[in-house]
């Protein structure tokens, strides 16, 4: 038990401890005058890829502590988005036992559907709030990059942090 | 297992009622953010202020690195880079010859014009600390901040040409909204046809130049600079040059290099004296006392020789 609980801990110091280092290297003053394709979210692909893996290593306080840094570092407005991650994120976890069953594709057409309706939500939001707003091509485009690089968390979790989906019979730890 | 569902029994409604409370809570955040937004903003700088700095020792090494690699793809071309380092270096030396005369025609003019000019422009340089890190915002982090003397506003350069201003001031770090930022509006002067234009960034990498009195006067190549007006720039700085687009539109050429910022200048601008009152020549200050006739006083009450005289009325 105190192995299981250890190796728990671990992944969720790993977990902000990845956040923390995608926020750096996205504050890093690298591409100042580069334009075109906005870069992808990735703070989100892995925040989500991780709870429908082991819902137990991301908890609600990592959600909101990460975002809300990531709301005030990167010049959104602040609280907007974690609540949607949170929503997000609590409604998968919910559905996360009937999720683990999915194949990979549909756990994939399932983030697609949840980035996008966020983004959507983000920009009405934004549009009631009458705060100004970018292009909607450019937040069409800033879904579909993070979309695309979801494979690509999935895979790095996998084969490099080592992190398996729960089957359904297993109790919530690692 | 019984156990863990009694557990549940009472661990989900407290958990679903937690998760209402931080609902509401970032709910009230945003709403907050959005009435009262310089107290937020404020707020962030402080976060920025406190998170950046910290950051600094992981990200200077990749940076560092970055930059190296880059600079190591160009050894590759050294020769022909050689080359035409050498031949702009050959037009370099006729324009400082040039440049040399005017200034010494320039000085002997004013001279003998007497011309009393701006005061000299004095800078304050920061480094980069980090950008944005959003898609969608232009903007970067520098290591000056309220302590070295920053304010709101002020024009930043990269040594050759503008390249945004001062939009928020920590502690210790400031941020500067880049040109290119769709929320930067900057009035310039296109010479040398002199007509006023606002350059509006789009988040492209060559910003709008809008609200041309005469568009057909413009041709590309034209020298863009800040006009002064509205006292946020100082005039004269240098922006960019104008350029043609195939939709038909003006756009600038910056002449900061954005992409390799490090070294920002900060310009100190003076703003010059406001003139906020009618002068004490004409008659008393407008709007006039209330009370006309009422009280004597109130007659007396505007300067020194009234009083005097009210005085010696009295006195007699």
């Amino acid at each position: 038990m105190s192995a299981a609980m250890s190796r728990l801990w671990t992944y969720r110091l790993l977990f902000i401890v990845l956040c923390l280092i995608v926020i750096s290297i996205k504050l890093l003053p690298l591409n100042v005058g580069e334009s075109g394709i906005p870069g992808p979210d990735i703070l989100l692909a892995l925040t989500l890829a991780w709870l429908l893996r082991q819902p137990a290593v991301v908890p609600i306080g990592t959600i909101v502590f990460i975002f809300l840094l990531a709301d005030f570092l990167f010049q959104r407005p602040p609280g907007l988005w974690t609540l949607l991650v949170i929503i997000t994120s609590e409604s998968l976890r919910t559905r996360h036992q009937t999720m683990t069953e999915f194949p990979f594709l549909l756990e994939w057409s399932a983030f697609a559907g949840a980035v996008f309706a966020m983004l959507i939500l983000n920009r009405m939001v934004l549009w009631v709030l009458m705060v100004d707003q970018t292009s909607l091509g450019l937040t069409l485009t800033h879904g579909i990059v993070t979309v695309m690089v979801y494979p690509l968390v999935v895979v790095v979790s996998k084969f490099l942090f080592g992190l398996r989906k729960l089957s359904p019979t297993e109790p919530e730890a690692i | 297992m019984a156990r863990d569902r009694s557990d549940e029994s009472y661990a989900r409604p407290v958990r679903r009622l937690l998760l209402a409370v931080l609902v509401l809570c970032l709910i009230a955040l945003v709403l907050v953010w959005r009435i009262d937004n310089p107290r937020v903003e404020r707020m962030r700088a402080a976060i920025v202020d406190r998170v950046v700095p910290n950051m600094e020792w992981a990200m200077a090494p990749v940076v560092g690195v970055t930059r190296m690699l880059d600079d190591f793809q160009s050894y590759t071309r050294l020769y022909e880079q050689n080359e035409r380092l050498r031949e702009e270096l050959q037009q370099m030396r006729a324009w400082r010859e040039a440049a040399l005369q005017l200034e010494q025609e320039n000085a002997r003019l004013l001279d003998l014009n007497r011309v009393q000019l701006n005061p000299e422009l004095t800078f304050v340089t920061g480094i980069v600390l980090a950008d944005s890190g959003s898609p969608f915002r232009r903007s970067v982090l520098i290591n000056v901040g309220a302590r070295d003397g920053m304010l709101d506003g002020w024009a930043t350069m990269d040594g050759l040409g503008v390249v945004g201003r001062i939009s928020g001031v920590g502690d210790r770090t400031a941020r500067v909204l880049l040109v290119t930022d769709a929320n930067s509006r900057i009035p310039v002067t296109v010479q040398p046809s002199g007509q006023q234009a606002l350059l509006m960034g789009d988040n492209s990498t060559a910003p709008v130049l809008e609200f041309l009195e005469d568009p057909e006067d413009i041709s590309a190549g034209d020298r863009i600079v800040t006009s002064g007006d509205g006292g946020l720039f100082p005039p004269g700085l240098l922006m960019g040059q104008v350029v043609f687009t195939t939709d038909g539109r003006m756009r600038a050429r910056l002449a900061a290099d954005l992409n390799r910022l490090s070294f920002l200048r900060v310009m100190r601008s003076h703003p010059g004296t406001t003139l906020d009152d009618p002068g004490g020549l004409i008659g008393p200050p407008w709007p006039l006392m209330q009370m006309d006739g009422d009280s004597p006083q109130a007659e007396t009450l505007p300067d020194q020789p009234v009083d005097d005289a009210a005085a010696l009325e009295a006195g007699q």
